[in-house]
């Protein structure tokens, strides 16, 4: 292809300075109040073991001056070595990577089904125009964009959980006995509302914005002269409309992955689901500096990286973009 | 006959722009709804707090023996476990969310178009930082930021902590998306052909800026006004809902975030604040849209 | 003259869009009738319906326009009883266009070469991927693209206007149609190549033996390409006839008044353009259409509708008062 290889590489360098510039404001916010030790010592100092106090300290380098600081918070973030935890007392990069895991698979199950259920809706509705069901699908998706995540969950809980006893209430796993009987089907279960609640808001934008789109799409010469040419409506919605009107929606939904990584402290907290944006929540009502910062960083490398996807996929989706 | 200056030219000429498009409005039903939506919740913001028959937060009802009643007519809303009235505090509530998420859009959009501006203007490496600081915004994860600081404030500022920092934390993450857009108007402008040639046929710049810029640019304003609001208000309760607001403040949040954890036997305090959430943040959305296509040329034929 | 001869039999065809702002009636009775070979000319200000015309053919009217009266006849086939389905086989095989602005006529995610392949295999999925290719570069190079088989592989965003524009012919002549309708075809282009694309439409012509029907509001264009023309106004014939014909004794005051605003280089002479504005046709005016604008009118003409009448050797006309008036045409 044409330019693509190039344009890959590009877009890798460029995330260079911009994942250094991230560290940097994530080191300037976390020592806004100068070095974090300093508060952590003020407020934790009886409640931590003095093994752990001495490695907090190691870690935050006391008595270096800020810039120096900064490298060696840059070169242990390169080692994955994000401090120690207030809360567990474990090493924060320890237990990230299970929150992470944990954040991933609910994010990317319902982006999945956000997508598979969005873009036929999508389309469907463009081509019908005012009908009734484009008026019907268009209002219920604005109603989804405008309901917070974390509300509708908590409602569904109320509905499913308490009131009908399908689903669990909370958490990604059960404690004891698995939901339904069976360890994966537990999992699936406490996957259900979370998931179809992040997936009912992504697809209300999914909606919106394709929707819009395609209508501007199908007004374009190019489609009346595929019809023209007498191709099939399949040919033309699909190979011509929908991947005209798609590109710019990938950038978008590139973005709200982006929010919807850094946004699931609410969902997560009403769900008790023991992701990235729960532990965020509890480590910032803990005070837990460590964590709070560890977590921040590591959300905001995986919105770079979801960044970098969508810009690939739409370099591979839109030949004029790897000119520049 | 007289000559008219550039500005009153270009604000008559704004008139008849904006007569038309009030006409375009007028048809879209949903706009039409969500201007009546939103203009009922600012009613009741502004007057409701008149008929709220217990002040805010008061845990009244308690020495009634009246806490965890589901809904009656005494209290449409039902009451808390604390006693409090959800319909009542409901009432105080929408002034301050709505009071939220205007003055935080205000301030987002007055520093965003300082910003766009100067972005759209500057030539060369100041316009290029600035887009750099512009981009960088909306990479990093506004949302736990936000949060961040809204716990930092709850912490060190103890008795100060209102909601106007609430509403200063929220405008400062706020602006870099109307920049962005700001600035893209201020680009598309100064490319089109028509207004090059009266450049270069020695119109001043002040002329150019308003008869061209500065109507373009408030068009896309009132949108971003609009659904900026919309996202700010759902951000807040965001704010309120995970404890980090300031306590005992009567928002629509907070009385989430008490009624969450009484959800099995006391649904209704968390249900209709909520309700009330969607229904404000949806007649935001329907609002923004509508001005977004009227005063958009392009979509309509 | 039997319909059969015609490759084309427009009759009193009406195609309205119903937008929230009224009912446009772009198309209002528009009749025309294109023999085998000819080359037929369309002219009118923008908006007078000539486009609509040309995708009402093809039954390619975008929502919210609709067919809501006359027939079409295509070398004796009723295409509007035809299904959806029958239709299409005609589109592109029997039938294409060319559209104005080759910008957004083409797909911008696509190479050229592969919308072309995609036009060849559209109605026949017997020819294979490598067959259509070897087609497509034959095309181009029919239509005077230099390195077809490099420029195969371009996108439209690479190409200028010029070129862009003789891949959009070369797509629409891609099956071979038996009629061609372009669109404005070179309005978008630079003068220069404006010249270069005519020729090349002549050629093509002849050799693929097609008839042509040139939309345009050019009567310059008219006179070199056409033998025939239809002049419309506001979705309706104000007359048609051969070209030399109504170039030097214009019978309808439209047609004179097109004719006053073309620029003369061997003559000098005001540039006049056509006074007044379009017309709003949602509520057309009474009566004729042109009347506000015509400098003949009467009070007949803001009544009656004039009708069709036919003035001999071909020629046909809609005006209360062709007969009478003795109208300028160029010399």
């Amino acid at each position: 292809m044409s330019g693509l290889l190039t344009y890959i590489i590009r877009r890798v360098l460029f995330m260079i300075p911009v994942f250094i510039g991230v560290t940097l404001f994530t080191f300037v916010v976390g020592n806004a109040a100068g070095n974090p030790i300093n508060l952590i010592l003020i407020s934790f100092k009886g409640h931590l073991d003095p093994g752990i106090l001495a490695q907090l300290e190691a870690y935050y380098h006391v008595g270096q001056n800020p810039f120096v600081r900064y490298l060696y918070y840059l070169w242990d973030l390169l080692h994955f070595d994000l401090g120690i935890s207030l809360q567990s007392q474990l090493p924060v990069a320890r237990e990230i990577g299970a929150w992470t895991w944990t954040t991933l698979y609910l994010q990317f199950s319902a982006l999945a089904l956000s997508i598979v259920i969005g873009i036929p809706v999508a389309v469907f509705s463009a081509r019908h125009q005012y009908s009734k069901a484009d008026v019907a699908i268009t209002g219920v998706a604005v109603f989804g964009y405008s309901t917070p995540t974390f509300w509708l969950g908590i409602i569904l809980i109320y509905i499913f959980s308490f009131y009908l006893r399908w689903l669990p209430s909370a958490g990604a796993v059960s404690a004891v006995t698995p939901w339904w009987g069976n360890w994966i089907l537990d999992r699936i279960a406490h996957l259900i509302l979370p998931m179809t609640v992040l997936a009912y808001v992504q697809v209300a934008v999914i909606v919106r914005l394709l929707r819009g789109n395609m209508l501007e799409v199908l007004r374009q010469d190019f489609i009346l002269a595929a019809y023209a040419s007498g191709l099939k409506e399949r040919a033309i919605i699909y190979g011509h409309a929908l991947k005209n009107a798609i590109t710019p929606i990938v950038t978008i939904i590139g973005l709200s992955i982006g929010t919807a990584l850094a946004g699931a402290p609410a969902l997560e907290t009403a769900f008790t689901w023991p992701g990235l944006g729960f532990e965020f929540v509890q480590a910032a009502s803990a005070l837990d500096l460590p964590t709070v910062m560890g977590i921040t960083v590591i959300i905001a490398i995986m919105v770079l990286l979801a960044n970098l996807a969508t810009d690939i996929v739409y370099g591979f989706l839109d030949p004029r973009v790897r000119v520049s | 006959m007289q000559k008219e200056t550039a500005e009153q030219e270009g604000l008559k000429r704004s008139a008849t722009q904006w007569a038309v498009a009030w006409r375009r409005f007028r048809r879209n039903k949903a706009g039409v709804a969500g201007l009546a939506i939103v203009t009922a919740f600012v009613l009741l913001a502004i007057f409701g707090p008149f008929f709220a028959p217990y002040p805010p937060r008061s845990s009244e009802s308690l020495f009634q023996g009246e806490a965890g009643q589901p809904p009656s007519w005494k209290h449409p809303f039902g009451t808390e476990i604390n006693g409090i009235d959800v319909f009542s505090d409901s009432l105080w509530g929408a002034r301050n969310d709505l009071w939220i998420g205007v003055a935080a859009t205000a301030i987002g959009i007055a520093i965003g178009i300082g910003v766009g501006a100067l972005a759209g203007y500057a030539r060369g490496s100041i316009g290029a930082i600035l887009l750099g600081i512009i981009q960088f915004f909306f990479v990093i994860p506004t949302l736990l930021l936000i949060l961040l600081l809204s716990r930092i404030a709850q912490v060190l500022v103890l008795h100060g902590f209102g909601i106007t920092l609430i509403i200063l934390i929220l405008g400062l993450f706020g602006w870099p998306g109307v920049s962005y857009v700001i600035r893209g108007e201020i680009f598309r402008v100064r490319e089109l052909e028509f207004v090059q040639a009266e450049k270069a046929l020695g119109a001043s710049n002040s002329r150019i800026l308003f008869k061209h810029i500065i109507p373009n640019v408030l068009t896309p304003v009132v949108v971003l006004a609009s659904l900026g609001i919309a996202g700010n208000i759902l951000t807040e309760v965001v704010i309120f809902f995970l404890g980090f607001g300031p306590p005992n403040t009567a928002t629509w949040g907070q009385l989430i975030e008490e009624g969450v954890q009484y959800i099995s036997i006391y649904p209704w305090v968390a249900g209709f604040p909520g309700m009330l959430t969607v229904l404000l943040v949806f007649g935001f959305n329907l609002l923004g849209d509508g001005l977004s296509d009227a005063l958009n040329p392009r979509l309509r034929e | 003259m039997t319909s059969l001869s015609y490759i084309l039999s427009i009759d009193n065809l009406k195609t309205y869009f119903f937008t929230e702002a009224g009912v446009v009636k772009a198309v209002d009775g528009i009749s025309l009738k294109v023999e085998k070979g000819e080359s037929h000319g369309l002219v009118g200000e923008s908006g007078s319906g000539k486009s609509v015309t040309a995708l009402s053919v093809l039954r390619i009217v975008p929502k919210p326009g609709k067919i809501v009266g006359g027939s079409i006849f295509f070398n004796g086939t009723d295409l509007m009883a035809l299904s959806e389905k029958e239709m299409r086989r005609f589109r592109g095989k029997k039938m294409a266009i060319v559209f104005q602005d080759p910008i957004s006529s083409l797909d911008p995610l696509y190479t050229a070469g592969r919308q072309i392949v995609e036009a060849i295999r559209a109605n026949d999925e017997t020819i294979s991927k490598e067959e259509a290719q070897a087609q497509a570069i034959r095309l181009m190079e029919e239509v005077g693209i230099p390195e077809p088989d490099k420029r195969f592989y371009s996108y439209p965003h690479e190409m200028s206007g010029g070129m862009k524009q003789r891949i959009a012919i070369a797509r629409a002549i891609a099956q071979r149609p038996e009629l061609l309708f372009a669109d404005e075809p070179t309005t978008n282009l630079d003068v220069t190549i404006q010249a270069q694309v005519l020729d090349l439409m002549k050629d093509l012509k002849k050799s693929f033996g097609m008839s042509l029907i040139l939309i345009t509001h050019d009567m310059g264009i008219i006179a070199e390409m056409t033998n025939r023309v239809t002049v419309v106004y506001a979705g309706q014939v104000s007359e048609t006839g051969n070209t030399t014909d109504i170039f030097y004794s214009p019978l309808h005051p439209y047609t004179e008044a097109l004719l006053k605003a073309v620029p003369r280089v061997d003559k000098r002479r005001r540039l006049e353009s056509v006074p007044g504005n379009v017309p709003n046709l949602i509520t057309p005016p009474s009566g004729c259409r042109f009347h506000p604008r015509c400098p003949y009118a009467i009070e007949k003409c803001k009544q009656e509708v004039p009708p069709i009448e036919d003035a001999g050797k071909g020629r046909y006309v809609a005006c209360h008062r062709w007969r009478e008036l003795l109208l300028v045409g160029v010399s």
